[in-house]
């Protein structure tokens, strides 16, 4: 086995190897649709409580039950597994996380906005536009991952 | 870094090295065939030396199977990560040393056939080793 202490491309080597390891949180097809799936269900929740009378907690398990098996299916195609991060996580990815909840929370009540002033076609519009900035946002999530595994986290 | 660059023999391989330092990277877990793919190592020395760091407490291994496939997820553990960065510090001084040095020998020149130069030029850190 090499000695480290007459390699100091050592380091070098350690950051080829976080890369490589970096480069396994590339977005997949499969995990975009899912994640694009499951904000259609959370933005198309104002039309289906306004016109078919449904409860939130039924979309709210809807989403849950798709969310969970798409984020085991990811860590089990990626081999890593990075836990929860809230807002106050420091990192690469915190204003997409911000931006996350942000746009959530907007496109819901604009679409409510809508709904009751039956603008039905710019609400659909709105409704989107929100699962396609969640899509790209989520992309920006992952760039924010790699970003901190190529760098090394705390112990760079 | 705030960690004391300190130099740990148990780290000091590089094998070990590239294990501790793909754990501390920013993933909470990471799994076997993932760690040896981006290591670039067979299934048995990452097991022979995952089994070494998991002895001296650096390394947290569960064990699971999905299906029939058994599946080993790695972690490092707090004072594993306190050893990394003690050492990645001490390791990134030894850098800077050896590129300060190598600087000073292209201004003086080459030695012909000088192949010690860098040990006789840093004789503290490597000598700590």
């Amino acid at each position: 086995m090499p000695d480290v202490a007459r390699d100091p491309a050592a380091l070098e080597l350690l950051r080829v190897q976080r890369s490589r390891l970096a480069d396994r949180m590339r977005p997949r097809w499969w995990y975009l649709t899912g994640v694009a799936i499951t904000y259609a269900l959370v933005f198309g929740f104002p039309f289906a409580s306004r016109f078919l009378g449904v409860s939130i907690w039924l979309f709210f398990a809807a989403a849950l039950l798709l969310a969970v098996p798409l984020q085991w299916g990811w860590t089990r195609a990626t081999g890593i597994w990075i836990g929860f991060r809230n807002l106050s996580y420091p990192g690469p990815g915190r204003l997409a996380r911000y931006a996350v909840v942000v746009v959530c929370l907007g496109a819901v009540a604009v679409e409510h906005f809508l709904i009751d002033r039956n603008l039905i076609v710019v609400a659909i519009a709105v409704a989107a536009l929100a699962v396609a900035a969640e899509v790209a946002l989520q992309q920006a999530l992952l760039r924010g991952i790699r970003q901190e595994l190529q760098g090394g986290g705390d112990a760079a | 870094m705030t960690a004391k660059a300190k130099p740990d023999p148990l780290i000091h391989p590089i094998t070990r090295l590239s294990i501790c330092g793909l754990l501390a990277a920013g993933a909470d877990w990471v799994e076997f065939a993932a760690l040896r793919d981006a290591a670039g190592i067979s299934d048995s020395v990452l097991s022979k030396q995952s089994r070494v760091l998991e002895d001296a407490g650096y390394l947290e291994v569960r064990k699971g199977a999905i299906g029939r496939r058994p599946r080993t997820w790695f972690r490092l553990t707090a004072e594993g990560r306190q050893a990394l960065e003690g050492h990645l510090a001490w390791l990134a001084q030894l850098e800077e040393a050896v590129s300060a040095s190598t600087q000073d020998a292209q201004q003086v020149g080459p030695i012909p056939g000088d192949r010690d130069q860098a040990r006789r030029v840093l004789p503290p850190l490597l000598g700590s080793s």
